[in-house]
Parts: structure tokens; sequence; C-alpha cells
């Protein structure tokens, strides 16, 4: 759905990104990752085909950014990290005038509006002013005028920045509702705990280049990573697993082990049994949920925050 | 309906702002029907609030109308959409300014309803087309300067603002002008005497010659407007119109060859190297004024030397700034002129020399702008303003003082012995700058630079 080749984007005042390649496939969502200065936004600018390459290609299904921005635009949703809506408009207005300029006929755009504002919660706010919601709320606005004409790819920037735990819960519903509706979505946060909830891929932008050279898958549906803690050690923990059909090990020492394995309840169970009955104590056998975080620090190097 | 069109009737048409429009008017009139000066007269009082309210007030919402979606952070938003660069300029042009047109179209009833009553129904339609197209001029002019800023940068201050609309007052202004001077029955302004123009050798009366014009720059404002809004909205202009803008200016001004008949530096020409000289006259100024208002923006600059490079021409072509081809039409009929001079004119070659120094002097001082932006980002065209101030103004004059008039032809168009090195200095200064600035160019294309804008 996007594929970047090679991507070179330059300010007057130096270079962001230093020949970027990707590729997104569709009905995935994707963080987009890395420390401040990164390049995230210029990225994304570059996908919704506001910036255009200095070199390179940008291509949002099938249509070259530099030669047809105006067609991606219309296929597009795009929420910037600083978005400004129309305070006088009420919910209604500033979701109709959204369908209307993204395309969709008069006599349809009622029903559009109706629709975006029943997926982002807004739909017994209908009247009331921009100017009067939360924080939240217009934060759900935005994202709502994005997806009002159901657009194939939508672009977050910062999308949970300031959001309150709950808002953030509903806004990770939200997105995998979207991803189930068709949309490949790319997401720009530093919260990972928060990307953990919902994407499948990432890229790490570290100074203007993906961090190891392509994105990572960070979790399969059907292959989840799991995390085994053992109570006592075991320097032969990998070594066991490994042995083990069907597991890929990804780290392992003495005291626990990250590895692939099936979803299958009844092959998880009979893995369980095999490490129980070899002697292993085992102490936590749980799916991963820091995924996403074990692969970022794993590409960037380092802890701490990650933007 | 026009969606951006729409949304702006939905803020600016609230019938509360409708009443209070209303009710204010109806009260002003009120006052002025019974205070009974003729100064104070509603039609009096009814052109200057139409002045007020669409021209003064109407201009600086038409310059608002996109630099406020960029200070509210709704701008992306619009740009993502599917509104069409003709669409999205008509909608916020008089979008935008509907208000004014509303409270305009009050005033506008009264002065017609006045002038039908006291001067019959064919001076109230050309007073109409008059306040209708002061009102459009002076908005489309804000609306276009503003536009061009908005492709230099995105933060624009209150007093930037305000130039924006000063530069749509100014077009108003030169229409009062034109209009004053194409009303010789003197209908509805102070007359002057009535005139007839030469252009292109022949007479054509000077009303309808100036509202033909007055339509005609109109038209290109609207169409400039259009183009800049397709560059904000991520379209690629090609050099068509711009080309044509180019031939329509040069064969507009180059008709006005009588104005040098008095002369005496060029009476003597043949009218064709007269008509030469004003189109590449016409062409400098707006290379000079092309050069200060567009970004030079030296990624854009660095990207079409590589579609050169590459020979990729069509690429290259389209990213042309206006200013590279404004010196190119200078750089191809002043060279036309150089050798007309010198085929049909006697003693030609001061002339032909003081062309070409013009000539070097122009490719210099863009160089200048050039280079002065790639030094300092924010104030290089005033950091370059202000070297051509000392070039042009302040070293001549205290080389003057010290009596060294003999290098002045260093610092402007001058004759000087040997005649070649007229020419010769300036090209040779502009090779300089040229390559100075094309080392900064290149010089950035290979460090690694930091990444100072958005994250």
């Amino acid at each position: 759905m996007i594929e970047v080749r090679d991507l070179v984007y330059e300010y007057p005042s130096g270079r962001a990104l230093w020949g970027v390649s990707l590729d997104i496939p569709p009905q995935t969502i994707t963080a987009l990752v890395g420390p401040n200065g990164a390049g995230k936004t210029t990225l994304l600018r570059c996908l919704a085909a506001l910036e255009p390459p200095y070199r390179g290609e940008v291509t949002i299904d099938g249509l070259n950014s530099r030669a047809r921005p105006r067609e991606i635009h219309e296929k597009l949703g795009y929420l910037p990290d600083f978005y400004g809506l129309y305070d006088d408009l009420s919910v209604r207005r500033s979701l109709t005038y959204a369908a209307w300029a993204h395309g969709i006929k008069p006599d349809a755009a009622g029903a559009a509006a109706e629709k975006a504002a029943s997926r982002v919660g807004l739909g017994d706010r209908m009247e009331q002013k921009a100017s009067e919601l939360s924080r939240g709320l217009r934060q759900r606005l935005a994202i709502g005028q994005a997806i009002v004409h159901s657009p194939k790819v939508l672009l977050l920037d910062e999308p949970a920045a300031g959001l309150d735990p709950a808002a953030r819960k509903e806004l990770s519903a939200l997105l995998l509702s979207l991803r189930d509706s068709g949309m490949t979505i790319v997401v720009s946060s530093h919260i990972l705990a928060e990307l953990e909830d919902y994407c499948s891929e990432m890229i790490v932008l570290d100074k203007g280049r993906v961090a190891g050279g392509k994105p990572i898958k960070v979790r399969e549906i059907e292959r989840p990573r799991y995390l085994i803690e053992l109570a006592s050690p075991r320097s032969d923990l990998g070594e066991f697993l490994k042995g083990n059909g069907g597991i890929d090990v990804i780290e392992a020492n003495e005291m626990h082990a990250l590895f692939t394995f099936t979803h299958n309840p009844g092959a998880r169970a009979k893995l369980v049994r095999d490490l129980v009955n070899a002697g292993f104590e085992v102490a936590r056998f749980a799916e991963s949920d820091r995924a996403l975080e074990e692969a970022y620090f794993a590409q960037v190097g380092k802890t701490g925050v990650a933007a | 309906m026009n969606p951006e069109f729409r949304r702006n009737l939905w803020l600016e048409l609230t019938p509360r702002r409708i009443a209070l429009m209303v009710i204010i008017l109806a009260l002003i009139f009120f006052a002025a029907a019974i205070s009974g000066g003729k100064d104070y007269r509603p039609a009096a009082v009814a052109e200057a609030l139409y002045y007020l309210i669409v021209v003064l007030w109407g201009s600086r919402n038409a310059a608002l109308s996109v630099v406020g979606e960029i200070r509210d952070r709704t701008w992306d938003m619009q740009r993502l959409s599917s509104i069409a660069p003709g669409a999205m300029t008509w909608g916020k042009l008089f979008g935008s300014t509907i208000y004014n047109w509303f409270g305009g179209a009050i005033c506008l009833a009264v002065i017609l309803a006045y002038r039908i009553s006291h001067d019959g129904p064919a001076p109230a339609l050309l007073d109409f087309v008059y306040f209708v197209e002061i009102g459009v001029i002076a908005q489309a002019g804000a609306l276009l300067a503003s536009l061009i800023a908005v492709n230099r940068r995105q933060h624009h201050s209150r007093l930037e603002i305000f130039i924006y609309q000063l530069a749509g007052l100014a077009a108003a202004l030169a229409t009062f002008w034109v209009w004053e001077a194409a009303d010789p029955e003197n209908v509805f302004r102070q007359a002057r005497a009535a005139q007839s123009i030469m252009w292109w050798g022949q007479s054509f009366g000077l009303q309808g010659f100036l509202l033909l014009s007055l339509g005609a720059f109109t038209a290109w404002i609207l169409v400039g407007c259009y183009r800049q809004m397709r560059l904000d909205l991520k379209m690629t202009n090609g050099p068509s119109v711009w080309f044509a803008f180019l031939v329509f200016i040069g064969l507009y001004v180059a008709g006005f060859d009588a104005w040098l008949t008095q002369d005496a530096a060029v009476a003597h020409w043949h009218v064709a190297a007269k008509r030469l000289a004003l189109a590449a006259t016409t062409y400098g100024v707006l290379t000079y004024i092309m050069v200060l208002l567009e970004p030079k923006d030296r990624v854009l600059m660095r990207w079409i030397g590589s579609q050169l490079r590459t020979l990729n021409l069509r690429a290259a072509l389209g990213a042309l700034q206006s200013w590279m081809m404004a010196w190119i039409a200078t750089l191809a009929v002043s060279v036309a002129l150089i050798l007309w001079l010198g085929s049909y004119e006697l003693n030609a070659a001061r002339d032909q020399a003081l062309a070409a120094a013009t000539l070097g002097f122009i490719a210099r001082d863009t160089g200048l702008f050039v280079l002065a932006q790639s030094w300092t980002k924010r104030r290089g065209d005033f950091s370059a303003l202000v070297v051509l101030l000392a070039l042009y103004v302040l070293i001549p004059a205290i080389m003057n003082g010290l009596g060294m008039t003999g290098l002045q032809f260093i610092f402007f168009p001058k004759e000087t012995s040997p005649l070649w090195l007229t020419a010769a200095a300036p090209w040779a200064e502009a090779v300089a700058v040229w390559a100075i600035a094309a080392g900064r160019l290149s010089l950035a294309d290979r460090e690694p630079g930091p990444i100072l804008q958005a994250g």
C-alpha cells in the first residue's frame, strides 16, 4: 500500500531524511518511532504528499507523490501533531464540511458525517461547537474529520498526546476497528506501551534513517511472542527451547527466554508440560506485552524514553 | 456549492452578524439623511462605507484567508482535501469576504438608487462595475500577496499581514486612478481632460483603453491567485502561464513607444529598438520584483540542477521560478536589442555596451539575492537589499566624494574607456557572485546537515 524508495528530504537548514526505504502492507497498523528529531513528522508529511521528495519516490496505492499529489490527498486521512479545528462550527458542520471537502456528494455528506461521528464516539454531541469540547473530544473530532471519507491510508502524528488513559484505550479500539475495516494506518508516537495495543509493524527512525534498514514485524497473530521466566536458573533453557519443534528463540539466558511460538492453546499447554517435566521451575509463561519496546530497544540499543 | 465557500458562509454570515450589519448601516444612513448636508447625504456616506467595508476591511480578510488557516493549524486539512485549486481560490476569495460583500451590497444599493434617480441607469451601471471591480481587485491583490508569502514561509506576523493587505490597497488605488482618468464625462468621479492614447502606433480612446487594461490586469491577478494556490496544494505549475504573462506584459508595454519620443538618449532609435528596450526594461523590473518575492529555496535550486544534469528537462522547466524565466526573457530581448542596434543604428557601440552592462548587473544582483539567502535564511532578502543599496548608492557616493569617479562603471552601467570594459566589469562581477553562490549550494549538498525542523 505504501512504498518508499531511497527517500531523501531536505530542508534549507539541513537534510532530514537520508535514503529511507520501506514497504507498509495494506490493512496493518505501523508504528513510526524514534528519538526527537529523527524525521518522523517529515516522513509522515512526505507520505501525505505534503512535501515533495528531494530524491527517491513515495508511492501510495500506486500513485507517485510528486506526480500525483492531489490524487494521493483524496485517498488519505492525516492528523498532524498540532492540528486546528473550526471552533465556531458544530461537530455536525465540521464533519459535513470535511466530507464535502473530501469529495463526498452533498446528499451523502450528512450520512458520512453521522458515521464518522459514531465511529469516534461523538454521535451524541453533533450540535456541540468544537470550542465546547474537551481536549480528548477535540482529538476525536479531528480524527473523525480525517476518516470521514473512509480513506485507504490514515496517517496519525502523535494521536494520543494529551489524552487520558481511558481516551487512549478508546483510541486503540478505534484504530483496530479502522484497520479491520480496511485502512492502512501509520501512527507516530513516543508512547511505546500505547502502541503495543494495536501495532503489528514498527519502523524505527534514527537520524533520518530507518534503524536496521527495514520495518520490523513486531507481532504476528499466528505466532505471538512469549516470555518464560524461571524461579531458579537453568543454563540450558535456550537449548531446550531450540530443541523443541516450532519455537524460534529471540533471546534467552539462564533465567528467562523470549521466543515466538504458535498461538495454538494445546501446543502451548504441551510446551509448559514439557518444561515442567524437564525440571524447569516455570514461574511465568505469558504472551509478551512489550514486543514493540523490546524490538525498539533491540534496534536503537539503548534504554530510556523512546522519543 | 463550493465547500470552502459554504464553510465561510457558516462562519461569516451568522444571523447575529447579519442583523448587526443591517442595523448599524441603517442607523448610519438614517443619521446621514436627517443631517441634510451635501457631504453627508446617504449616497456619499455609502460610498465611504463601501471603501471601508469592502476595500479596506475586505482586503484584510482576503489577506488572512490562507494565512489565518495556517495560524489556526487548519490549512493542512484543507490542503489534503479534494477541493480543486480553482474552487479553493474563489471559495477563499469570496468566502472569506462574504460578510464584507454583504455590507458592501447594502451600500451599493444606496449608491445605485441615488445614481439612478439623479443621473439615470447608464451611469449607475458604470458605478456598479467600478465598485465591484475595485472590491475584487483589492481583495484579489491582497490574497495574491499572501499566497506568494505563504510560499516563502509559514509564519506571518501582523505587520506582514498588513503588508499583504497594502498590496491589495495599492491595486485598489491604481484602479481608482484608472477610473478617474477613464471618466472624462465626470459622471461620477473627478474628471480629467478627455484624451486619446497611442499604443502600437494607433490612437485609442483613453477611457476604453484603460478599462480594457484594467480588466486584463484583474484577470491576471486572479490567474496569479489560482497559480499560487496550485503551488500550495503541491501541484506543479508548468512554465506556460508565466510565459504567456511575460509575452502579454512585454507586448503591452512595448506598445507605448510613443513615450520615448521625448527621451534624448533613445529618441533617434528606430521604433522597433524602442519597443525592444521597453520590453527588456519591463522584464528586468519583473526579474527584480520576482527574485525579491519568491523563496529562492536552495533545495529547489539544487533539485533543478540535478534534473538538468540528468537531462530531465520537463521536470526542470516545470520547477523554474518566475524570476528565472523573467531573467531569461530579459536576456533574450536585450540580446535582440543589442543585435538590432548593431545592425540598424549608427554609432550604437555605446548603447550596446550599456545594454550589455545592464544585463550583467541584473545577473549579478539576482546572484546576490540567491547568495544572501544561502547565507542567512531569515533575513536573506533584507541583506541583499542592503548590499545593493551599498553598491548602487553608498559606495559610488563615497567614491564620488573622493574624486574616484572613474571607477563608477563597477557599480552601475556607465560608459568607460575602453568601451568593452563597460560590459565586462559587471559580467565579471556576475560570474564571481554566481560562482560563490553555486559553490555554497553544492557545498550544502555534500555535507550532512543537522535536522533542524519538524521531528
